[in-house]
């Protein structure tokens, strides 16, 4: 099952206010357990718009996009629950915070499952248990969403997406906005997500250390086009990197920069910064 | 949403966009007042081949003014009927007797059903609409047979017809003058023309450059707005929102879902706009100086003398 991409295009409409060929034939395909992808590409590149089309938000001006043995093209087909469909695939918005409007934590991530008909004592259990999923305890429940941190407001929303228990969770940028230290939690939080349901999981991202460090595939769109598909060692292997205006992770930047001036012979593709120093002491001492 | 065309300005040559905003402002109030003033049919026919002209001229697309006039057919139809049937004045033109028979009821049924089944081409929407109403009327008039609910009298009146006729082209004329206005000056422009117009109202105390910043920013909001609550929508929709099905209890939820996160956009964004420009130094009330100011050229005096000449010809009909 999962989500299949078949040539599929999209021109946002004339006259809206992003006029465009958003993305162009694009073959995809994303496994609906144990993957845990990174969608990268420019500002502009049509990784939102691609995210869109996973959940049948926006249908494909060409092509097709299969999501669990649903069809989605151009026309709409009136046999499909559109609405069904976002069940599977979770898909959580950039900014997220913006879409909290109730006056408590519980019942904003209660508003996802109640849509689909979830009983209300069901619902107070899948709030709670997307709550602790996100990191946060039973004492938020009670609190008013607008009171709460920008990381915090960010949890909740995805708590509310977490909460419809869709098989594969899509997050638009969600590290943006965030500290450094915010970011990594984010995707730490991920990553036990991933590991602890055994969904899949795919992040759109700028942040290409987090790239490395937590992403098993990595897709990378250039201009609406799919041009790379496939590990994240694989991609920074590759030397043509800034033709997609992607940038190396900062340990692959310092042990290139190391080996460059020292002339030793060093292994540059190193995960972490604590792996990246012990390469550099052993080269060091050679 | 998005095929909003009334207000729309479309960037063209033609005199018209050589023209003072102030003047064209003047101009269609002028002009609506002439039309006001003019008491007959004929007068106004004539004032629409005059208008007809003055898009010629101006080298406006006809089919541009169409497309703005087609969101207020619904408001023309309406006043038409409206006349029609509630004017009862001169000669008798018409008098049928409608009934409402189990036939009747059968055969409407069936041609709204087909009716719905043209519209669903999607193209000639209006005029379909146009032979629904009249197919009903055919229906009610000749088709009586079965047991009777009630029988009513249609009756057309020669007055009536002609007032019917008369608010509608007196409308299309007023919506033409405003669309051409609205589709040959940037909003910046308009807005410019009106703070410099409503400048003597300082004496009363109302501020005409607030007031034209106001509509300025409410105007490069619109896109921003929508724009932001397409986005809500769309976020929503991946909870499961459903805007466009479902009981009224849960659409006014979903209504509240929405409503709720675009105030608190809206605020954070005047906010932020009231930074950017407190940032630049921007005090109301404080004189400022402007990039394009504006002048009045010789078009605007020959424009003028043509209206005041259209003001002074609608005047004399009234008087002699």
């Amino acid at each position: 099952m999962g989500i299949q991409f078949r040539e599929v295009s999209y021109r946002y409409p004339t006259g809206s206010i992003n006029f465009y060929q958003a993305i162009s034939k694009i073959n995809l395909t994303i496994q609906e357990k144990d993957e845990f992808i990174t969608l990268v590409g420019h500002t502009g590149s049509g990784k939102s718009t691609l995210a869109q089309h996973m959940n049948a938000l926006i249908f494909p001006t060409s092509g097709e996009v299969e999501i669990f043995g649903s069809v989605v093209s151009q026309k709409r087909n009136k046999k499909i629950k559109y609405n069904a469909l976002r069940k599977h695939v979770g898909l959580v918005f950039q900014f997220p915070e913006y879409q909290l409007f109730e006056e408590t934590v519980e019942k904003d991530i209660m508003f996802g499952p109640m849509n689909f008909k979830v009983k209300h004592d069901e619902a107070e259990v899948l709030a709670k248990k997307a709550l602790s999923l996100v990191g946060l305890d039973e004492t938020y429940l009670k609190r008013n969403p607008f009171n709460l941190s920008g990381g915090e407001k960010k949890r909740v929303s995805i708590a509310g997406i977490l909460a419809l228990d869709p098989d594969i969770l899509v997050l638009d940028e969600p590290t943006s906005g965030l500290d450094p230290a915010g970011k990594k939690q984010l995707m730490e939080l991920f990553t036990s997500i991933q590991k602890d349901t055994g969904k899949t999981i795919i992040v759109i991202t700028h942040d290409m250390d987090l790239v490395y460090e937590f992403a098993s595939r990595v897709i990378v769109l250039n201009g609406g086009e799919l041009v790379f598909d496939g590990t994240p060692e694989k991609l920074f292997h590759r030397d043509d990197l800034n033709k997609y205006c992607l940038d190396y992770p900062e340990t692959i930047q310092v042990l290139q920069a190391v080996k460059t001036r020292f002339g030793k012979d060093i292994n540059i593709y190193k995960k972490t910064m604590t792996e990246a120093a012990l390469e550099i002491e052993r080269a060091m001492k050679s | 949403m998005k095929n909003i065309v009334i207000g729309q300005y479309v960037p063209g040559t033609g005199f018209f966009y050589r023209m003072d905003p102030r003047t064209k402002i003047i101009a269609v109030v002028i002009l609506m007042v002439s039309i006001f003033l003019l008491k007959t049919i004929n007068q106004l026919l004539i004032a629409l081949a005059i208008a007809l002209i003055i898009l010629l001229a101006g080298r406006i697309s006809i089919n541009r003014v169409f497309k703005g006039l087609k969101p207020l057919f619904v408001l023309l139809i309406f006043t038409f009927f409206f006349q029609i049937f509630f004017n009862k004045e001169g000669t008798l033109l018409l008098d049928n007797t409608l009934t409402l028979s189990i036939s009747s009821i059968a055969a409407t049924i069936a041609w709204t059903f087909i009716w719905r089944l043209f519209v669903k081409i999607n193209k000639f929407k209006f005029l379909l609409l146009l032979a629904y109403i009249i197919g009903i009327y055919f229906i009610l008039r000749f088709l009586p047979y079965g047991y009777k609910l009630t029988t009513f009298k249609f009756m057309i009146y020669q007055k009536g017809l002609e007032m019917s006729l008369f608010v509608v082209i007196r409308l299309l004329i007023i919506i033409t003058f405003s669309t051409v206005l609205t589709l040959t000056t940037k909003p910046t422009d308009l807005t410019q023309g009106l703070e410099k117009l409503m400048r003597p109202l300082k004496i009363v105390g109302i501020r005409s450059d607030d007031f034209a910043l106001i509509i300025s920013i409410s105007l490069r909001f619109i896109p921003t707005i929508l724009d932001e609550a397409n986005k809500i929508m769309s976020a929503q929709a991946s909870r499961g929102a459903d805007f466009s099905e479902g009981k009224l209890k849960d659409k006014i939820k979903q209504v509240i879902s929405l409503l709720v996160p675009m105030f608190i956009i809206a605020f954070k964004r005047s906010e932020e706009l009231a930074d950017a420009m407190e940032s630049r130094n921007f005090v109301p009330g404080k004189p400022r100086t402007r990039i394009h100011d504006l002048a009045f050229n010789g078009l605007d005096i020959i424009s003028s003398l043509f209206i005041v000449a259209c003001l002074a010809a609608s005047i004399l009909t009234r008087v002699l």
